[in-house]
């Protein structure tokens, strides 16, 4: 692992020298929002944010994609297929929950045999992630619960440290290591910067608020699938899409043809679905086995914290604590998962 | 008196009002707020035992407009035979006015429902806040005097109540759930009889006065950054149709991507489609994620319908709205060609 030193007067600097080979993506504040761009200007780059409001997700699976345009001539069809693929990405500033989502996407999107999302895997080959651990967690972080940390390193290519006037980079994959590698004027980091950083991971570590016990929650949410609490956790669910478009491992997406037949083309695109709408699952039949809140709330859980470690062994879940932040109705996954567990003990009382 | 004194005694109130209905089994639900887990919210909540009724809580963050919680939706609130439960519901003035319009358009029947009616002096505008706070974690927010006080690790700031409650607040006349002889019943708690409701809609002027074209870039800079989750939709107790014009599909009517054209259809389709039926409660504003202020284009519908029909949404249930009747007379001005 190579340390080094990157001053945060230098920003700029790294900006100017990666964007020429680069699609360089940061947090920058949109209309009172943490969001992920594409940076055109150095200054816009916002380094004091806890994390985005919408996860940079976006910036490997957008809310909406073009997957191919097409033209007709007679009875010519000719398809223009994106062309945007081979570009490289850096997304600086990731918090390691986030990366750990794409980790959890990336499993899911390669984890159906011949069926690989190429689209989605191909940016992601093709993307560095420079990611900033968290000094000051939220109080509605809770990734430790979830075999995460705030300075996690695994899902990362390089890992920055907040270290006040400057960041202690550290590079992690190979990937990361040949990267930091062409930044020739990094200086090295001394000992008591990787100290200081140690310090601050532990210091955040502690600081955690939210610790959840969700050990064999798998085993607990299997045999419960009928059980009345999930109609007591879905009461006041509106069933809007709030939690699962602003979730960082949420995979979901509608496929659509638009056609514009006057001018003999059209498109097919992708867009953001959530299991919450009562139209995700609706037959042509008319038929929908999700009829209704309890069913969708069912659905959200058990997906991330049932399907999720039966089919890859992990949670999908990375407790970035945005659902809680933005529920509508505050129907807080922290207390729904605290409820579950709790079915475990009062049957353990009741035997 | 300051605005945590009279919340509180609000709060007393109403849990006496609603530990009744419940006790005297003239409701078998009580459908009210609860405290949120983060700063800036408040849950809803539904109680049916007697002894949860101090989990009832109410503050300037009860910002959901319960009433939505009636509307047809799945799973009904029925009992085991299938028969509708009788609701206690916790009303402030908006709640009250989305019942009246409700029962108008024929989706709830009152007869079923106490409403529990409370004052409201205001919401605060969680946005406006937060955006003052910028990148700093809000750990607590009350209600003291006359402001809004907001404590994180290591600040306080205080914000004066009247400058940061909601816009619709600040212009609502109808505190309490307006109330008449036809739906006394139904009212427990404080209720208003209201008549002759003025409004200048001078809060309109400063949009008004704007040009096609600055107005058009406002619409377009207020909703660009719209993700489509519909949370505004979900929780409008007007919005609920078994299936929107946005999600029909068998064709598709409307585009369903984000880009801006998509996202500025669907918002101003679906205002359309609340004309002279939004009651003006603001949650659409106060769940949108992204934190878009819709209210002012409910606002100006508010208007056009009060001038051109005078006609005011969930304020008596007599009165047919103005989309749901016609006369023959009625003027034409939209028809290019007469015959």
């Amino acid at each position: 692992m190579d340390q080094k030193i990157l001053m945060k007067n230098e920003i700029g600097k790294l900006y100017i020298e990666l964007a020429e080979e680069y699609n360089f993506y940061a947090p920058v504040k949109e209309k009172g929002n943490i969001v992920f761009k594409k940076i055109l200007n150095p200054d816009d780059i916002v380094l004091e944010y806890f994390n985005s409001k919408v996860p940079p997700k976006e910036v490997l699976f957008p809310e909406m994609e073009v997957l191919f345009e097409y033209s007709l001539d007679g009875k010519d069809v000719e398809i223009q297929d994106r062309q945007d693929l081979d570009e490289k990405n850096v997304i600086f500033g990731i918090r390691p929950c986030d990366a750990h989502g794409f980790a959890l996407m990336a499993t899911f999107f390669t984890a159906h045999g011949d069926c690989e999302d190429e689209i989605f895997m191909k940016k992601r080959a093709n993307t560095i992630l420079m990611g900033i651990g968290c000094n000051e967690p939220k109080s509605t972080c809770f990734c430790t619960s979830l075999g995460g940390h705030p300075f996690q390193k695994d899902d990362l290519d390089v890992m920055l440290t907040d270290l006040g006037e400057k960041y202690l980079v550290e590079t992690i994959s190979e990937k990361g290591k040949t990267f930091i590698q062409k930044l020739k004027w990094l200086a090295d980091a001394k000992k008591k910067d990787v100290q200081q950083a140690q310090e601050l991971s532990k210091k955040s570590e502690e600081s955690f608020v939210t610790k959840l016990d969700l050990t064999d929650i798998d085993k607990i949410l299997d045999p419960n699938f009928e059980h009345p609490i999930w109609k007591e956790i879905s009461d006041i669910c509106i069933s809007c899409g709030t939690c699962s478009y602003l979730c960082p491992t949420c995979t979901c997406f509608d496929v659509i043809d638009e056609t514009d037949e006057y001018n003999n083309r059209g498109r097919r695109i992708r867009i953001w679905d959530t299991c919450q709408s009562c139209l995700y699952t609706l037959h042509t039949s008319g038929h929908n086995p999700r009829n209704s809140c309890i069913e969708r709330c069912r659905n959200r859980i058990m997906h991330k914290f049932s399907y999720y470690p039966k089919n890859y062994d992990q949670i999908g879940c990375v407790g970035c604590g945005r659902c809680v932040q933005l529920c509508p109705v505050n129907n807080d996954i922290r207390a729904i998962l605290t409820k579950i567990k709790n079915i475990e003990k009062e049957e353990e009382i009741s035997a | 008196m300051g605005i945590e004194i009279k919340n509180q005694e609000i709060e007393n109130q109403m849990r006496e009002l609603a530990r009744n209905l419940l006790n005297e089994k003239k409701v078998d639900v009580i459908i009210g707020y609860a405290k949120g887990t983060v700063p800036l919210s408040s849950a809803p909540i539904m109680i049916t035992n007697e002894e949860d009724i101090d989990k009832l809580i109410w503050n300037n963050l009860c910002y959901i407009n319960l009433a939505k919680y009636l509307v047809p939706r799945i799973p009904q609130l029925i009992d085991p035979e299938g028969n509708n439960l009788k609701v206690g519901i916790v009303s402030k003035g908006c709640v009250g006015r989305a019942l009246i319009h409700l029962a108008v358009e024929k989706q709830i029947n009152l007869d079923d429902i106490k409403i529990i009616g409370i004052p409201c002096n205001g919401i605060i505008n969680r946005k406006k806040v937060e955006k003052e706070i910028d990148e700093k974690e809000i750990l607590e927010v009350s209600a003291s005097g006359n402001d809004i006080v907001v404590k994180g690790k290591d600040f306080e700031q205080k914000f004066p109540f009247d400058e940061y409650i909601n816009e619709l607040c600040k212009v609502c006349k109808v505190k309490s759930p307006p109330t008449d002889a036809s739906i006394s019943e139904a009212c427990v708690g404080e209720c208003q009889e209201i008549s002759n409701l003025e409004d200048d809609f001078a809060d309109l002027a400063e949009f008004e006065a704007k040009s096609s074209k600055e107005k058009w870039d406002y619409i377009k800079d207020l909703l660009k950054t719209c993700t489509r989750c519909y949370a505004c939709r979900e929780a409008c107790p007007m919005c609920y149709c078994n299936l929107c014009f946005v999600d029909q599909n068998k064709p598709i009517w409307f585009g369903k991507t984000t880009e801006l054209s998509d996202i500025i259809v669907f918002h101003l389709i679906r205002a359309m489609h609340l004309a002279g039926r939004c009651v003006a409660c603001g949650a659409c504003s106060s769940v949108c994620p992204m934190g878009i202020d819709l209210n002012l284009i409910t606002r100006k519908l508010e208007k056009m319908v009060k001038e051109r029909f005078d006609f005011t949404s969930g304020i008596d249930s007599e009165t047919l709205p103005p989309m749901m009747s016609f006369n023959m007379d009625d003027e034409q001005e939209f028809m290019l060609e007469e015959d």
